[in-house]
């Protein structure tokens, strides 16, 4: 791999992967409750994140050359990336509502708060 | 060997799935007249049976940028577990079912070889009908 084509490779996902990671950032401020910051946040990690392993890996190979285990890290690293981002928002998202987090109130549907119409029995509930 | 090639065009779903979600996310930033997201939670009743099921279809939702899942409901005798869902771009609350039952149909096509049958996701859009009328 000639000196050009490393470069602009290397250039190509850290700058994308840099970009993602920006946006996602701002994305963060631009909504209002902590759901949907958690929501937001996954570009980061799902995309970001991996571009950036992957320049890493680019910059590596062109540096010292093929070896088995530098690719075996980053296959891994990159495999981590996405399923541990994707278990740890699962875990902080329930943690926000079962710690009781005000969900932003322009939130609708919200079937966590309101149920489908028909779920609740009306006449049972007059009983009470 | 039919379960290798759902698999694989999983994979290739939820890869392209990541891709256009973090490019809605980021494209909406420069929508500066309206409100930046429409978020809702949506109940999203499960087809899924096995631990396996439910923990791969969890995840693929939480990776794909713009939804969330915020709840697991476990099921009762007669209700299936139910996923709550937080969505941040989707246009409605069909359209956002829409998306997440095409998904869970892909990765059911991956766990047993082969798509549900038709017959049981017609009961299944009756029965969520029903509840929403």
């Amino acid at each position: 791999m000639n000196d050009v084509v490393a470069a602009v490779l290397v250039g190509i996902f850290g700058i994308t992967g840099s970009l993602i990671m920006l946006a996602s950032a701002i994305a963060m401020f631009r909504v209002r409750d902590a759901l949907s910051r958690i929501n937001a946040f996954s570009p980061a990690t799902g995309l970001g994140m991996p571009f950036i392993v992957i320049a890493a890996y680019v910059y590596d190979l062109h540096s010292s050359g093929f070896s088995w285990g530098s690719l075996l890290m980053a296959v891994v690293a990159l495999l981590c990336l996405i399923i541990v981002s994707s278990v740890a928002s699962n875990t902080l998202s329930r943690s926000a509502v079962l710690s009781g987090q005000p969900i932003h109130r322009k939130t609708s549907p919200n079937r966590l708060a309101q149920p489908p119409a028909g779920v609740i029995d009306e006449a049972e509930r007059s009983e009470d | 060997m039919m379960r290798l090639i759902h698999g694989i065009s999983y994979v290739a779903y939820i890869l392209w799935a990541i891709v256009t979600g973090s490019f809605t996310i980021a494209s909406r930033l420069f929508v500066l007249r309206e409100a930046y997201a429409r978020p809702m939670i949506v109940e999203l009743p499960l087809r899924c049976a096995t631990d396996l099921e439910v923990t791969l279809f969890a995840s693929s939702i939480t990776i794909t940028p713009g939804t969330l899942v915020t709840a697991i409901a476990s099921g009762t005798a007669t209700q299936p577990p139910a996923l709550f869902v937080h969505a941040l771009f989707e246009d409605s609350e069909e359209s956002a079912l829409e998306g997440l039952i095409a998904m869970e149909s892909r990765l059911l096509a991956m766990t047993r070889g082969r798509a549900p049958r038709a017959a049981s996701r017609d009961l299944e859009t009756d029965a969520s009908e029903g509840g929403t009328r």
